[in-house]
């Protein structure tokens, strides 16, 4: 049956092809480059958007809900780490199957290698004006949407009259045992640990490193572990968290150290691959805008735009002595980096 | 007359079966070489393929072609700190599954000890908990200074602090070890049920005493039988990735399944060193699998007697008790402790207070069901993908099968070892070649559930073929014979004669592969996205955020999945086989 067969092989021909042609990124409008190009019943007949976050579910399932309520639009979310996030962005744009309309990570290197690979679209926020020049893109590519610092978190009831203050109190011997911090197997803890090496120098790592800390999974973790008494202090990257834990009046304290706080750039970026341009335009603009950052600055982080007031009772940024990174040289140099930290902690960190 | 209609059945197209009524036109031959065809080119697609492109990978295909990566899997300290690791995993485990399951395997077989059954079922228990449950329950139990366990012992005996940590290279081997050990006991089991009691007999008569008779007639004999299960114990606790990253990532000690993930997990991925560490993971496997077949053959020569052996009852008398405390000890820490230590954290409103009413609430059950998003979105992805896992499962194994027991076609033996083989294979080291294998299809399979899919099938097809393969030999093929003669076509004859007979046994065979398929973990985390996780992702990543409440709420749910359906098998395959046909889940 000759004709059956070529039928056949037309059909899974003509199968194959559309699926390949289907694929989002292909043959897709560019959709809007700056917010007023956003089209809003485009983006309802494009129905969700689809987000890859690494910001705490809390404050995700928020600032969706909010948005879903005023547009009816659904934000499908994948939430993991920084590496996570980012290894997932990458597999998927090696694989042409790209899910994500919009990505974010609190790790700003993350975002450079992403436009580095040509993956991020620029687009004119509205918010740009709102926020330094130096926190966001020349190419409008991403915007940093959140600043979060590094404390020292500590049990209250550990300490007493003289909690630990100072990194350097981190690192004394007196703290043998009481210390725990994080990272995942991924090193998604490693750039802070860097920041603070960069600038108070390895030895002070070294030196935290030796008091034989209890590593956790998620930073999240680390105050739980510092609530029931586990451990005495920790170093945590995220602020947000301590100054939950206290307002929910559980045995728990933070400082911001006066050497200089390690403070990590969130930031965001729109896929050049979406297949719903105008959805994800328009949620970017929600995350970007001042009431998507006023749910966010709810959940206890700080805002990258200027308008928006810090967290209920939180230090104004300011005040704060913030120790920033390179994060060109951090992508450039990452397999050092990770490689240095595992020699100094050991276990896994994904180098 | 037989013979004759055999030889026609079997060569289809002779001038016998043409002249058979024109009620069955069907070309025998060219239906079967349709099955064996399909069956080949599926199997091919799941299980070579991606095989194929761990190899390529490890080379650096497709980027570029050199031996760097591999260079890099042998050199790199960190790697090679992995592999130092997952061998004393394997050789703890292996050691502690003799310890624990040679004991237990001659007081439920040989022995008067009381409550034998109650063992029994309790080892089969905790075979068939998700080993990444067992260790969630640990960290409860004895995480180094909120454990239950640990405040008991610090009331009892005023320690400052711990005393036992699980985090720690000894809690990694305890936490799979009460998990493995299940291979060294079910195989000691029946090793020992095989004994012919007139062996003993002969030894008594010869004036040995029974602790003689145990050590020098029945232990010889059952050796190779404990020297295998052990075996299968340390290779089995190599692969299990769960257990491994939610005990040994908080204390810093890395394996080759979770080097492989992080090598991925990372970014950018390193595709080509993770490939090379899952051939070298994939080479310490089949070094395992190799010497436990060497093991397994020499135990041929013990087996006696076929059928009616006739075994003896080892009369205890007071040392009863003792043995009957190590057994239930055993039992304890290995399966009731931690299920019941889920279950109570799960009606807990926070897990560290202590237990009262007022501390007791079915929330956390509310949320993992029906609120949190994840966690929905993952019962409903494992209900989807186990039940479609195993459709798929029990028709390719079912053709394999088929193929092996009822016809001579060349090649079926080749294609029974392909439908084995995955069974040997971490789930990690799968994931890493379908990966790489489906990543650049031009089909939309990455980054779909369909990824995980062609895991489940590809990783527990054996069990299905295992199963399918047995059931059909039990049917006598004269049946279908019968149908052909009487003027049945092929398709005729297997779908009106042989499936309605083989069905319970396909059934146990579907069960068999939605078990492990519904709490997979170990591959599923490399394939994973948004969107498609699955309830053990649910949990995983729970545990990550520090939900442990919710989180036992959704093992439990997971545990009462896999028991009633455990017990489905069982009454299904009759209260002989109910133990054998636990199904090897592995997390």
């Amino acid at each position: 049956m000759p004709l059956a067969r070529r039928s056949l092989i037309k059909a899974f021909a003509a199968g194959t092809a559309a699926a390949w042609l289907a694929r989002p990124g292909w043959g897709q409008n560019a959709g809007p480059t700056q917010a007023s190009e956003i089209d809003l019943d485009k983006a309802k007949a494009e129905g969700r958007v689809v987000l890859y976050t690494s910001l705490d579910t809390q404050i995700v399932d928020a600032i969706n809900a909010a948005f879903k309520q005023k547009y009816g639009i659904d934000v499908q979310y994948f939430r993991g780490g920084s590496s996570d996030v980012t290894s997932k962005v990458l597999a998927e744009a090696d694989a042409g199957r790209p899910q994500a309309d919009m990505v974010d990570a609190s790790d700003l290197a993350a975002l450079l290698l992403m436009k580095e690979r040509g993956l991020l679209k620029p687009f004119a926020s509205a918010a740009m004006p709102a926020v330094a020049k130096e926190l966001r893109d020349t190419d409008a590519t991403w915007i940093t949407d959140r600043l979060t610092q590094a404390v020292i978190q500590f049990n209250t009831k550990e300490f007493g009259a003289q909690p630990p203050a100072s990194w350097a109190d981190l690192g004394n011997s007196a703290m043998q045992g009481r210390l725990v911090y994080f990272s995942s197997a991924n090193g998604d803890g490693a750039p802070r640990i860097y920041t603070l090496a960069r600038h108070l120098g390895w030895d002070l790592v070294k030196a935290m490193a030796a008091t034989k800390p209890l590593r956790v999974q998620t930073p999240q973790i680390i105050t739980q572990v510092l609530e029931r008494g586990e451990r005495g202090a920790g170093f945590l990257q995220n602020d947000n968290i301590a100054w939950r834990s206290k307002l929910q009046g559980k045995p728990t304290d933070f400082v911001f150290p006066g050497e200089g706080v390690p403070s990590e750039i969130g930031a965001c970026g729109l896929l050049r691959s979406s297949g719903r341009p105008h959805a994800a335009a328009l949620f970017y603009e929600w995350w970007m805008g001042s009431e998507g950052q006023a749910i966010l600055v709810k959940g206890g982080k700080y805002s990258s735009r200027l308008d928006v007031a810090p967290p209920e009772g939180s230090t104004p940024l300011a005040k704060l002595k913030l120790l920033t990174l390179d994060y060109a040289e951090y992508k450039r140099d990452k397999g050092k980096i990770l490689d240095q930290i595992a020699s100094i902690f050991g276990g896994e960190w994904g180098n | 007359m037989m013979g004759r209609m055999q030889a026609a059945v079997g060569a289809g197209a002779s001038p016998d079966a043409q002249s058979m009524p024109a009620a069955q036109p069907a070309p025998y031959l060219s239906a079967q070489a349709l099955v064996l065809g399909v069956a080949v080119a599926v199997l091919l697609v799941l299980v070579g393929y991606p095989l194929l492109w761990l190899l390529l990978g490890a080379f650096g295909l497709p980027q570029g072609f050199g031996l760097e990566h591999l260079e890099r899997a042998f050199t790199r300290p960190q790697n090679f700190a992995a592999l130092l690791n997952t061998l004393e995993l394997a050789l703890g485990a292996g050691a502690l599954s003799i310890l624990f399951g040679v004991p237990l395997a001659w007081a439920t077989a040989r022995s008067d000890m009381p409550w034998r059954r109650l063992v029994h079922a309790l080892v089969a228990l905790s075979y068939i908990t998700p080993p990444y449950l067992t260790a969630l329950a640990y960290i409860v139990l004895l995480g180094p200074d909120a454990g239950h366990l640990n405040r008991l012992l610090r009331t009892l005996f005023g320690f400052q602090s711990g005393p036992l940590n699980i985090f720690s290279m000894p809690g990694v081997i305890f936490v799979i070890g009460i998990h493995v050990f299940a291979f060294t006991y079910f195989l000691t089991y029946s090793a020992l049920k095989s004994v012919d009691a007139s062996l003993e007999e002969s030894a008594q008569m010869l004036g040995a005493r029974p602790w003689q008779t145990t050590l020098r007639i029945n232990l010889p004999l059952v050796a190779p039988a404990i020297t295998g299960g052990a075996l299968l114990a340390a290779i089995d606790s190599m692969a299990l990735f769960g257990p491994q990253a939610i005990i040994g990532s908080p204390a810093q000690i890395v394996f080759l399944p979770t080097r492989i993930y992080a090598t991925i997990g990372g970014y950018p991925p390193r595709w080509g060193e993770a490939s090379a560490l899952s051939l070298l993971l994939v080479a310490l496997t089949v070094a395992g699998l190799a010497l436990q077949r060497g093991y397994l053959e020499r135990r041929s020569y013990i087996t006696v007697a076929g059928r009616g052996v006739r075994t003896s009852t080892a009369v205890l008398g007071a040392w009863r008790w003792p043995l009957l405390a190590y057994c239930l000890l055993l039992v304890f820490f290995s399966a009731a402790a931690p299920v019941g230590v889920l279950a109570l954290t799960a009606v807990s409103h926070s897990w560290t207070e202590p237990l009262s009413l007022a501390n007791l609430t079915l929330q956390h059950f509310y949320t993992a069901l029906f609120q949190d998003q994840v966690s929905v979105r993952g019962i409903v992805n494992s209900f989807k993908l186990a039940t479609a896992a195993a459709i798929l499962a029990v028709l390719i194994g079912a053709a394999v099968a088929y193929l092996d027991v009822r016809s001579k076609v060349r090649g079926r033996r080749l294609l029974d070892y392909l439908a084995i083989l995955p069974l040997g294979l971490p789930g990690t080291v799968m994931a890493v070649g379908i990966l790489l294998a489906f990543i650049r299809v031009p089909l939309p399979i990455y980054g779909s559930i369909a990824i995980l899919l062609i895991a489940y099938v590809a990783r527990f097809l054996p069990l299905a073929t295992r199963s399918a393969n047995a059931t059909f030999r039990q049917i006598d093929p004269s049946l279908e014979e019968a149908g052909r003669a009487t003027g049945a076509s092929w398709w005729h004859a297997v779908r009106r004669i042989l499936l309605p007979l083989a069905r319970p046994g396909l059934l146990v065979a579907f069960l068999l592969v939605f078990i492990p398929a519904f709490g997979e973990l170990s591959a599923t985390i490399l394939l994973y996205t948004g969107g498609t996780e699955t309830i053990a992702i649910a949990i995983y990543r729970l545990n990550d955020l520090g939900q442990l409440e919710v989180v036992s709420a959704l093992a439990i749910f997971t545990i009462v999945v896999v028991l009633a359906l455990t017990g489905l098998i069982s009454w299904l395959s009759g209260p002989d086989r109910s133990f054998a046909a636990a199904p090897p889940v592995r997390g």
